[in-house]
């Protein structure tokens, strides 16, 4: 009975039976998720996933971009109009002594779906004088909307187009022109992109205008070396692999990293919990009398613990982080029912000759533990790692729904946490709930698959006839 | 024998209830949790009892402070809150064992009080209809179902629900609560999404339990829907093993029925080990009810404790945790007299 013997036998199970082959497969794709998410993400997630303006450019709270072919309509992704993307136009006019900026750009709008948003920043850079910017919205219909005309005071003006009040009221006066009755709440995003008809005040009505719109941005200064740039966002409705949350944060992101979050605190966790319970197990049944008597009442205390409830209160009244909580999850799970297990299964092993043999040319109790014991006990140990890694998946994604996980680390718990919180279900922002579920789950699976091929091999009871 | 085997199991079990409410106060208290709450209370006390006394607004600013000092010194001084960290750990370990578990910070009961005990016994009842009307219901399916698997191992039925239970297994109740709550409350409308009665309540009982029931539809089946795979999963391996006895294949050789062997050769050897391994899920199903109950917003104790911990109540946490405890016992207890009921070991030599 040698080591690499046991271990072949286990590995072999996993190939040759179906459910260990699913799991492998599975975790494969999901352990490259993890690598992939390690190298190609550029950045640091976790300094950046709680910083709001990271994330301005997105829009918020919409759908994967695929959505598009579930819905068979064409959602409008996210135009973003860079500020060199715009044709710039200069002069001084020397007489008045004025200096006219003119950004000019043209979008084709060919969607099925209103923008969700729109959004405008003009950078001014002036001497002393604050220049006066005018934003115009030339439709494919002719007619022409001005959306702002004002003095700029910062040399960063962000124009929130779909909330200004301003905005909102010059929109108004281009809809009393038209001749449109404007009782209703008026969206920017939807009446500008939106058929001249009485219904384009109707966010349900009213139907996209489709074909080329032009975005004029006059900027008129007093000094010859004013200039100014400017930057304009229609946000859309779809986003990336796997859309926005309500802070417009990438999911996609949030998603792959929660791939080795989720691996390495389960996995930890697991590997620790087991390789101790088993440890301990071994003790118990290799030295016996009172060590044996000891454990064994500890373990069956251990097992009654309101193991969740000290964990809450200990990440409530001493607040912890991700690695610190694994170290408490350990601490409480010193014990367990793998300590059972280990004692069984080694009485079994104690019997067998070769230890017999051991004991006979004088190897000491330890040696023979820790050399002929454990080796033995490792098909066990591996097969309750596996089995126990879905549990702690989860039990990162509960305290996080509790609101007790680590804030900074985005994990999949935490996003579904978040998108609980945030009223996804009420709004049917399905996306933000399933996409993360679903990886949690066929995670979890995948380990509880190979879970089950092994356990047959490590209980060879346990097989069908 | 049941007596003696009971007797040692209460004693143990004393022992485990002591030991859990002795950590969760070295837990609260190693930050000096519970001497703060206790102390603010007290002053809390003797302030208001002062300012009730007649003549109290005459007093002079400085003679009012010497007062309230005194009594609350004294006050401290009765309570024990002036020995050492270990000798106070163990008058709240008393305290808590006793069920004195003192006031809530913010959270109050229906009836308007703030005594703990008060708040958690309106709750508990709640807990214990969903989840022992639910751990009935799937114990008894999952039994049915894993006896039916077991009588034809290795057949598409089997296949089927062993696939089952190995993904319901790994996957805990809560996390399908909410995929449940999207997909039955808010997408298809059948269910309420949440709570345990309509707002306003129906006025007749009858409406009521009504609307409690159908409150209760979702969580319940949620429950069971991720419960009884895996314990169907248990019966099967259990049954298949003592299927595999030679008195099974004596008793088949000597013509009995399937039925009855199934009943008095099959099943009874198997029940005590499968009661051993509910008991453990038992228990880890209790502290799921944390979650559970907080997706369903059903008012029991797990989302208590959810309230408690977004607005950091402390003492709330703290009396939770103790009831907890108790609950995780008992619950051991009840299934160890079960235990006892059904091992032959133990019941035959009680009835001589």
């Amino acid at each position: 009975m040698s080591l690499s013997r046991e271990l072949k036998d286990l590995s072999q199970a996993l190939l040759t039976s179906k459910s260990g082959k699913i799991g492998i497969i599975i975790l494969t794709i999901v352990f490259g998720i993890s690598i992939f998410a390690v190298i190609y993400v550029p950045f640091d997630v976790v300094s950046k996933w709680n910083e709001p303006t990271f994330w301005q450019k997105n829009p918020r709270t919409v759908a994967p971009q695929w959505s598009t072919f579930l819905l068979n309509k064409e959602l409008p992704p996210t135009i973003n109009v860079a500020s060199d993307e715009f044709n710039k136009n200069e002069y001084f006019v020397t007489t008045s002594s004025l200096k006219y900026v003119t950004l000019e750009t043209l979008i084709t709008y060919d969607y099925d779906a209103f923008p969700s948003e729109l959004s405008a920043i003009i950078y001014a850079n002036y001497t002393e004088q604050g220049p006066l910017a005018i934003i115009t919205l030339e439709r494919p219909d002719g007619t022409e909307a001005v959306l702002y005309r004002n003095i700029l005071t910062n040399p960063v003006n962000r124009l929130y187009i779909s909330s200004d009040r301003d905005i909102r009221n010059n929109v108004k006066s281009f809809l009393i022109n038209l001749g449109v009755e404007t009782s209703r709440t008026i969206y920017p995003e939807i009446c500008l992109f939106a058929i001249k008809n009485e219904d384009m005040l109707d966010t349900r009505k009213a139907r996209v205008l489709k074909g080329f719109y032009r975005i004029r941005i006059e900027v008129i200064a007093a000094e010859e070396s004013d200039t100014a740039e400017a930057e304009f966002q229609i946000y859309g409705q779809v986003y990336g692999f796997a859309g926005t949350d309500s802070n417009r944060r990438d999911l996609f992101i949030g998603l792959i990293w929660g791939a080795p979050v989720a691996l390495a605190f389960g996995l930890s966790a697991a590997i620790v919990t087991s390789v101790i319970q088993s440890l301990l197990g071994a003790i118990s049944a290799w030295y016996g009398g009172l060590v044996d008597e000891v454990i064994q009442r500890v373990t069956e205390t251990y097992m009654i613990l309101p193991f969740l409830p000290f964990l809450i209160m200990i990440s409530i009244f001493y607040k912890v982080d991700i690695w610190f909580l694994i170290l408490i999850i350990v601490a409480l799970s010193l014990f367990g029912g793998v300590t059972k297990t280990a004692r069984s299964v080694t009485f079994q092993i104690m019997n067998e000759q070769y230890i017999e043999a051991a004991e006979s040319y004088g190897a000491s109790k330890r040696r023979i533990l820790f050399l002929y014991i454990m080796p033995r006990l490792l098909p066990y140990i591996v097969a309750n790692i596996v089995l126990a890694v879905p549990a702690y998946v989860f039990l990162e994604a509960a305290l996080s729904v509790l609101g007790l996980g680590d804030p900074m680390v985005p994990t999949w718990g935490k996003m579904i946490s978040d998108a609980y919180s945030g009223g996804a279900a009420v709004h049917g922002y399905w996306w933000w709930i399933l996409l993360p579920a679903l990886l949690v789950m066929i995670t979890a699976s995948a380990f509880a698959f190979i879970g089950y091929a092994l356990d047959k091999v490590v209980n060879p009871r346990l097989r069908e006839r | 024998m049941l007596k003696k085997y009971l007797g040692k199991r209460v004693l143990y079990l004393s022992l485990t209830l002591v030991l859990s409410v002795y950590i969760t106060i070295i837990i609260a208290n190693a930050g000096g949790m519970i001497d703060d709450i206790l102390s603010a209370q007290i002053k809390y006390d003797i302030t208001t009892n002062l300012a009730r006394s007649p003549g109290w607004s005459q007093l002079p600013e400085a003679e009012k402070v010497r007062l309230i000092t005194e009594r609350f010194t004294s006050a401290i001084h009765a309570k024990g809150l002036d020995k050492p960290f270990l000798e106070r750990t163990f008058i709240y370990l008393w305290d808590a064992l006793t069920l004195k578990l003192g006031r809530s910070m913010f959270i109050t009961s229906a009836s308007g009080t703030k005594q703990i005990s008060v708040i958690i016994l309106e709750r508990l009842p709640r807990t214990i209809l969903l989840f022992t009307t639910g751990t009935i219901a799937y114990s008894i399916l999952g039994l049915v179902i894993g006896l039916r698997m077991a009588r034809s191992p290795g057949s598409l039925f089997d296949r089927i629900t062993t696939f089952f239970a190995i993904i319901t297994q790994a996957i805990p109740p809560w996390f399908f609560g909410i995929i449940f709550i999207l997909l039955f409350a808010y997408q298809l409308r059948l269910v309420p999404f949440g709570g345990m009665v309509s707002v306003p309540p129906p006025s007749d009982p009858l409406n009521y339990a009504i609307d409690i029931l159908f409150h209760m539809a979702l969580p319940l089946f949620t429950w069971i829907f991720s419960m009884f795979g895996s314990w169907a999963y248990i019966t099967r391996n259990l049954t298949m093993q003592s299927s595999q006895e030679d008195f099974v294949t004596v008793a088949r050789a000597k013509g009995l029925s399937e039925r009855m062997i199934m009943r008095r050769y099959v099943l009874r050897p198997s029940l005590p080990p499968i009661v051993t391994s509910i008991s453990l899920s038992l228990i880890a199903s209790w502290q799921g009810a944390i979650i559970t109950e907080t997706v369903f917003g059903w008012p029991g104790l797990g989302s208590l404790y959810f309230q408690a911990i977004s607005i950091l109540d402390a003492p709330v946490i703290i009396g939770l945790t103790v009831v907890y405890a108790y609950l995780l016992v008992a619950t051991i207890f009840i299934l160890d007299i079960v235990y006892g009921l059904i091992d032959p070991r133990i019941r035959v030599e009680m009835g001589q």
